[in-house]
């Protein structure tokens, strides 16, 4: 039998039995301890966005939320499930707004085409910092189109604009199709699991990583709790 | 006329041979069999023969290792990751080949640059650096260091070098076109690093760091004097092409997408007005005008909007 | 600096073969020894950059650091001006050699014997070969150089024998690239002529090796203390080149008093110096270098005198004197290379017959004598009512000198010299045509055991032979002998 027909075989056979036996992981991200303060950006250089911030916004290095949740958390199946390399096909975007990056982390899986957007009246330059894959930066001005981009390898990378050094987001490109981001409130989902033991990690820009191993068995909903030690500074 | 007696040969013999020798010695010397550096980081890729082509000449990595360590290792560092001994003490920080970033490409950004790009970077030298003009090489000699800092990057085996953009032909310098450069530089945020008059003092200046988080320092346009060059070049098709490609590695986007050619040029234009200490074209225009820029008035063709048609004041424009 | 001994040789072949089975066995044992490199470390350090960027093997410059020298010591960048530099960086460098030295020549010495008195005593001289050895020095010098400001350079060395004597080798300042023109820049002050192959940042440091008789050579019995392109110069240089410093242009206006200070010589003797080289790119083998220089001038042979003898400054009778020649640098690949320069030198029949400084200076390659004009050591005055004896002609010579290079790797490097200086006409009609002949041999090698831009140190070892025809000591029949000298050198060189 070729590799090809195989691995064929293979994937339809994975993909039934996920149909069949979708687990979930689902659970919530929260932080101890106290959070550094986030300071309020001061806009006051680019007015076009400054008048869309009434109340001025704070950087988004931690974003908590009531009962101690802790927002723009990366959760993904970092061991146990191979990655079928299936790539997702719903459209993502990264969009700047009110010289915000929206939503501050972009999880994206590898090879995932996402599109970067300008919905502001100010011109922008969008420059991720690679360190494995290909660094470069380009600028939007205000109404251009989308720029499209997509990443072939995995790795958090963090996004500046030079231009508003206030501006600052990540792209978390993974290497599973599993992973959410923690938002309104801390929650998150992993849906469509098959059975089996996997590693699940939590990513956090300013707090680190965690992980936790869970067992799959069958169509089930397991609850996974992550809680990192905030950082006073 | 008498001679006294003449002197012993077995010297002169001597000395034939010993010259027969080195000669014959250059010739079968390996360009490999140079004593290996005792310090520094194991190669982080085994050595691999690379090639460079530029124009007719057809540079080999194995010739480029004894002038890059003559010339580039003491910042480069013996394995291309800018820990040369001399590295610490620069700013700004010399190349690291290992990332395969380079500032001047006439390829778009995140592409890699091509063999033409590199060498020209050599013997142009790299202003407001520790890099120099490295033109009394060969080209023979350029070529192959070309070739010889490809090996330091795997990139170069799995990518094939960005497409050069194209650089229309030259509009004409008009006072207007100056005008139209300013607005875009106002309109494109050049300023909020580069200053309203390009003197690298704009409000985002402070807190520029390049791609290993190290301060850098927008380019000053007003500073040096009538020789004033910019990082890649000093011909306006290379600040064309600057703008254009974007320096990566550092924080200067590129603005391929978002200008359109003769917009370029006319950005060009103005920029060439920031360089008050040297003499241009545009800053006679600008001086017959008593260094007054008129304020821009937008076309009907709103030649700021990416999706304009092409720019009809330039004969043979577009792409 | 280089070694003033005068010296002497091995007859015997033997004596060559253990020397160089010695020059290798060193060579080895410094190899193996060795760690990780090296130039004139206040300009490495002010830039950078490794000795060898601009040096092929210190202080010997290859094409990037001759251009930095054409420039004034500047890269041409932003950080030329030393406002750009560390206040506490101060561009000095001190090189010193010590050395292990062995010199060989023949000499006339006494014998001893049973002389007719009945006693013993000396009874006759005869020639014996006599060889020194020891360890020893070779001098000392302080460079310093740079830039006060853009474009304008400087250039201070003392320099001190190994007794500690100290004299100003070079002593400059140089206003360049006038205009932004990399053609037009001048030099003010002592200063070593235009030469491509360079006497002042020779490998070589023994006393007949360290200099190139083909910048040097005389005719025996000739007068004229001035017409040597090897000593450094007083005058005015013009100098051009082009920006890649590809071609290289330039003139000298300079004092024909050699170098010496204090208007020892005359008033209105001046002598001209001019080159022209340009080099090619050839591809594989790398850029050649081709030039010719033209060096003409006047010097006095007539000293005014004060109770018979000559005073100081009074020189005039001026005479002529050129030499000109071809320089090339001839590259094989990037591991070879042969320089070759070349020399028709002409003096007046008055210089010929030995007319010229008559006054006794300090040197550095002037004449010294303890009495006046014509006694014994001492030139002839050209005073009113000297003749030149009959058919008295012209000295013409010929010189040839080609050093090859073989540059192993930016630290190490093998090299031998061959000259020879070849006289074509002598003054005085029936002197032997070859008598003042040279010929000067030396092979050696210069091994950097590490490389940075900090400091420079090198193992060294060379040998020189250096021989010419009828200036040695008398034989038994009272007739001249040939010069043989040998030297042998081991040491460390280091600069920092």
């Amino acid at each position: 039998m070729s590799n090809k027909r195989f691995s064929l075989v293979l994937m339809m056979v994975l993909v039934a039995s996920s149909a069949m036996f979708a687990g979930t992981v689902s659970g919530k991200v929260t932080y101890t301890g106290t959070p550094a303060h986030m300071k309020p950006i001061d806009m006051s250089k680019e007015p076009s966005c400054a008048k869309q911030h009434p109340t001025p916004i704070t950087s988004e290095t931690v974003v908590t939320g009531a009962n101690d949740a802790l927002d723009n958390v990366v959760v993904y199946i970092s061991s146990g499930a191979p990655d079928d390399g299936q790539i997702p096909t719903q459209a993502i975007t990264y969009v700047q707004k009110g010289c915000q990056y929206i939503p501050h982390v972009l999880a994206m899986h590898v090879d995932q085409e996402f599109a970067i957007a300008n919905d502001d009246q100010t011109s922008h330059n969008i420059h991720p910092h690679p360190t494995v894959n290909i660094e470069w930066n380009l600028s939007q001005q205000a109404g251009s189109p989308p720029i499209k981009k997509q990443y072939d390898k995995p790795e958090f990378i963090p996004v500046q604009c030079n231009i508003h050094p206030w501006m600052h987001g990540w792209f978390a490109v993974l290497k599973t199709s599993h992973y959410d981001v923690s938002k309104d409130g801390g929650d998150f989902k992993l849906p469509n699991l098959p059975p089996g033991k996997y590693t699940i990690t939590a990513w956090h820009e300013s707090y680190g990583t965690q992980t936790a191993d869970v067992t799959i068995s069958g169509n089930e909903t397991k609850e996974v709790n992550f809680s990192f030690k905030a950082k006073p500074y | 006329m008498t001679s006294l007696k003449p002197m012993r040969s077995i010297g002169v013999t001597f000395f034939a041979a010993m010259l027969g020798l080195l000669f014959v010695a250059g010739f079968v010397t390996p360009a490999s069999a140079q004593d290996e550096p005792a310090v520094g980081p194991k190669p982080p890729v085994p050595f691999r023969n690379t090639e460079s082509h530029v124009g007719d000449i057809t540079g080999h990595s194995a010739d480029g290792k004894l002038p890059y360590r003559r010339y580039c290792a003491g910042c480069h560092g013996d394995y291309g990751d800018a820990n040369g001994e001399n590295a610490v003490w620069l700013d700004p920080k010399p190349r690291d080949f290992t990332i395969a970033t380079f500032k001047c490409r006439s390829t778009l950004t995140g592409t890699l640059p091509t063999d033409q790009d590199l060498f020209n970077t050599i013997g142009r030298g790299l202003t407001n650096s520790n890099m120099p003009i490295w033109n009394t090489f060969s080209k023979q000699e350029r070529a192959d260091l070309v070739a010889y800092i490809k090996i330091f990057s795997p990139r170069w085996e799995k990518e094939k070098a960005g497409v050069p953009i194209t650089v229309p032909a030259e509009p004409p310098v008009t006072l207007e076109s100056i005008s139209h450069g300013q607005a875009l530089f106002a309109k494109l945020e050049c300023w909020k690093c580069h200053g309203l008059h390009g003197e690298g003092d704009g409000p985002s200046a402070s807190t520029l760091t390049d791609s290993k988080d190290n301060p850098i320092r927008p380019f000053n346009f007003a500073a040096a004097g009538n020789d004033s060059r910019f990082k890649c070049g000093s011909t306006n098709q290379d600040i064309y092409k600057i703008f254009m490609t974007g320096v990566d590695g550092t924080p200067m986007p590129s603005f391929a997408d978002v200008i359109q050619p003769n917009d370029a040029w006319d950005l060009v234009h103005f920029l060439r007005t920031l360089q008050v200490h040297r003499k241009s074209r545009e800053n006679d225009i600008l001086m017959a005008a008593h260094g007054v820029i008129p304020p821009y008035v937008e076309k009907k063709t709103g030649s700021l909007a990416p999706a304009a048609s092409a720019n009809e004041k330039v004969p043979g424009g577009g792409q | 600096m280089r070694m003033w001994a005068q010296s002497h040789l091995c007859q015997k072949q033997r004596h060559v073969i253990s020397v160089l089975a010695a020059a290798f066995a060193c060579m080895f044992l410094v190899l193996c020894a060795s760690q990780s490199a090296s130039a004139l470390p206040a300009f490495a350090r002010k830039y950078g950059l490794r000795c060898s960027a601009c040096h092929e093997s210190w202080p010997a410059l290859n094409n990037f650091g001759l251009k930095f020298r054409d420039n004034g010591y500047q890269l041409m960048n932003d950080r030329d001006a030393p406002i750009w530099q560390n206040p506490g960086y101060w561009p000095i460098t001190f090189r010193i050699t010590p050395i292990w030295h062995r010199v060989s020549s023949t000499q006339n010495v006494d014998v001893y014997g049973p002389n007719g008195e009945g006693g013993y005593g000396i009874t006759g001289t005869t020639i014996q070969r006599i060889t020194s050895a020891g360890f020893d020095l070779s001098g000392l010098d302080f460079h310093t150089g740079g830039t006060l400001e853009k474009n304008i350079s400087f250039y201070v060395l003392p320099s001190s024998d190994p007794t500690g004597a100290f004299h100003f080798e070079s002593v400059n300042a140089r206003l360049d690239n006038i205009g932004n023109s990399p053609w037009l820049n001048i030099r003010l002050g002592r200063f070593e002529l235009n030469n491509l192959l360079s006497e002042k940042r020779t490998l070589w440091l023994t006393g007949n090796g360290g200099i190139y008789q083909t910048y040097h050579f005389i005719p025996v019995n000739d007068g004229n203390i001035f017409g040597q392109m090897g000593d450094n110069q007083f005058g005015l240089e013009y100098m051009g080149h082009s920006v890649d410093d590809k071609t290289r242009v330039s003139a000298s206006l300079l004092s024909s008093n050699d170098g010496n200070v204090n208007l020892t010589t005359g008033s209105n003797s001046y002598s001209g110096f001019f080159t022209f080289d340009q080099a090619f790119d050839t591809g594989k083998l790398g850029m050649q270098r081709v030039g010719v220089y033209s060096f003409a001038g006047e010097a006095a042979t007539y000293y005014r005198t004060l109770g018979g003898a000559p005073i100081p400054g009074s020189g005039i009778g001026n005479k002529g004197f050129s030499r000109v020649g071809f320089y090339g640098q001839f590259y094989f690949g990037p591991h070879f290379d042969l320089n070759v320069v070349t020399q028709h030198g002409e003096d007046n029949a008055w210089f010929g017959q030995g007319y010229g400084n008559a006054v006794a200076t300090d040197g550095n390659g002037g004449t010294t004598c303890a009495g006046p004009a014509g006694s014994p050591g001492c030139p002839p005055n050209n005073t009113p009512g000297s003749t030149l004896p009959t058919g008295s002609r012209a000295p013409t010579w010929n010189g040839y000198t080609f050093e090859a290079r073989y540059v192993y790797s930016p630290q190490l490097i093998l090299k031998a010299v061959y000259e020879a200086e070849r006289m074509s006409q002598q003054a005085t009609p029936g002197t032997a045509g070859n008598l003042g002949n040279i010929n000067n041999y030396s092979i050696g090698f210069r091994y950097n055991p590490f490389m940075t831009s900090r400091a420079g140190f090198a193992y060294f070892g060379e040998f020189n032979e250096f021989q010419q025809i009828g200036t040695g000591p008398s034989n038994s029949l009272g007739n001249a002998t040939n010069t043989s000298t040998s030297e042998l050198l081991f040491g460390m060189d280091f600069d920092f």
